[in-house]
């Protein structure tokens, strides 16, 4: 199973890093963490929630990204996780 | 009527977020040449999420995406699809890219989004005429470094190896009666080099420029913006065009004719678009 690694780690943008896992866990490391760490997990549960993915470790490396942006981000990781680990 | 396309490239939060503080008149959101093969994916997700939140305030947005040949052709299109987005940026643009172009959208059962056909070709700079014609076409850009690149020279600081295609180019969208817009000056940071290419645009007679780098905008803008001489000269002509009634005089001693009335018209109409002071 492949580790999937979408954005960077510049101003304004995230690192999402998504692995399969046996249950889902969230990482979020943020240069905003205390003002703005509840909002990035609340983002990062509603795409997998939309997309139905339970068993996944997500960890999410922001440097001020705002909310499209780590959508977005995650996003992407989740459409290429579907096509390397489950030939969507 | 836009003096200015700024490019910033697709897969870069802090460019798309702060697309409005440039001052460009339009952006072009950069599907192809500078997103890596790997990352295109990456560009979609993140300027389609941009263009659907944040779309209050924006300037003029067109994209460049990939040309009809290319494997994310189709992945880019899908992408804008329902995006309020002004048009798209065609590369390698020529009569055959702009039929896929138009029949890609039809076999969806989709309206085609408006063109810039970005010439960057030597067959492409042949047809440019046909091009400019093309119903869905509403501008033509130069593509410098690529026509360059086909024409196996090398870029030069008069710019001479792409003479000629500006020549046609302008001369093309002017019979066609759509805008032509200049490629961008290639180096960022060679103040000097950019004024010189600029008032080359100016003087070949293009509509706007395009640019590579926000710092390049407000040259581009001052330049494609009437000065304060130009205005009181053009005020002049017309008020003496009016006084005598007459589409043929004489002015500080230069013969007045029709075609000086209607550039005086344009001098007048474009300052009034960008803001310079008209009491």
């Amino acid at each position: 199973m492949k580790t999937i690694v979408v954005g960077s780690l510049e101003s304004s943008d995230c690192l999402i890093t998504l692995q399969p896992a046996d249950k889902t866990t969230i990482d979020i490391e943020s240069v905003v963490y205390d003002a703005y760490g509840k909002r990035i997990r609340h983002v990062i549960e509603r795409v997998l929630s939309a997309h139905q993915l339970t068993r996944v470790h997500v960890r999410c490396q922001d440097k001020g990204a705002l909310d499209y942006a780590i959508e977005a981000r995650l996003e992407t990781a989740i459409k290429r996780h579907k096509e390397v680990n489950h030939g969507a | 009527m836009a003096r200015s396309y700024l490019f910033i490239p697709g897969d870069v939060p802090r460019m798309l977020q702060n697309m409005d503080v440039f001052e460009a008149d339009a952006v072009i959101v950069d599907f192809e040449d500078a997103i890596a093969t790997h990352t295109k994916d990456e560009a979609r997700d993140l300027t389609r999420a941009f263009i659907t939140k944040h779309h209050e305030n924006l300037p003029d947005i067109y994209v460049r995406v990939n040309a009809v040949e290319h494997d994310d052709f189709m992945r880019d299109i899908d992408a804008l699809f329902g995006l309020d987005i002004t048009g798209i940026v065609l590369p390698k643009a020529d009569t055959h890219a702009l039929k896929r172009y138009r029949e890609t959208f039809e076999k969806k059962g989709e309206h085609p989004l408006h063109l810039i056909a970005l010439i960057e070709t030597p067959r492409a700079c042949l047809d440019m005429l046909a091009i400019a014609d093309y119903p869905l076409v509403r501008a033509l850009m130069l593509g410098g470094e690529d026509l360059t690149s086909a024409l196996a020279t090398a870029r030069t600081n008069a710019r001479t190896e792409i003479a000629t295609a500006r020549g046609l180019m302008v001369l093309a969208a002017a019979a066609a009666g759509i805008d032509s817009i200049d490629t961008p000056y290639p180096v960022v940071d060679h103040p000097e080099g950019l004024q010189a290419d600029i008032a080359q645009s100016v003087a070949f007679g293009f509509s706007a420029k395009a640019c590579i780098h926000p710092n390049h905008v407000d040259a581009v803008n001052r330049a494609f913006t009437p000065s304060q001489a130009a205005v009181d000269e053009a005020r002049r002509i017309l008020a003496m065009h009016e006084k005598t009634g007459s589409t043929r005089f004489s002015l500080d001693g230069n013969m007045i004719d029709k075609p000086i009335i209607e550039r005086a018209k344009n001098v007048i109409k474009q300052a009034g678009i960008h803001g310079r002071d008209l009491p």
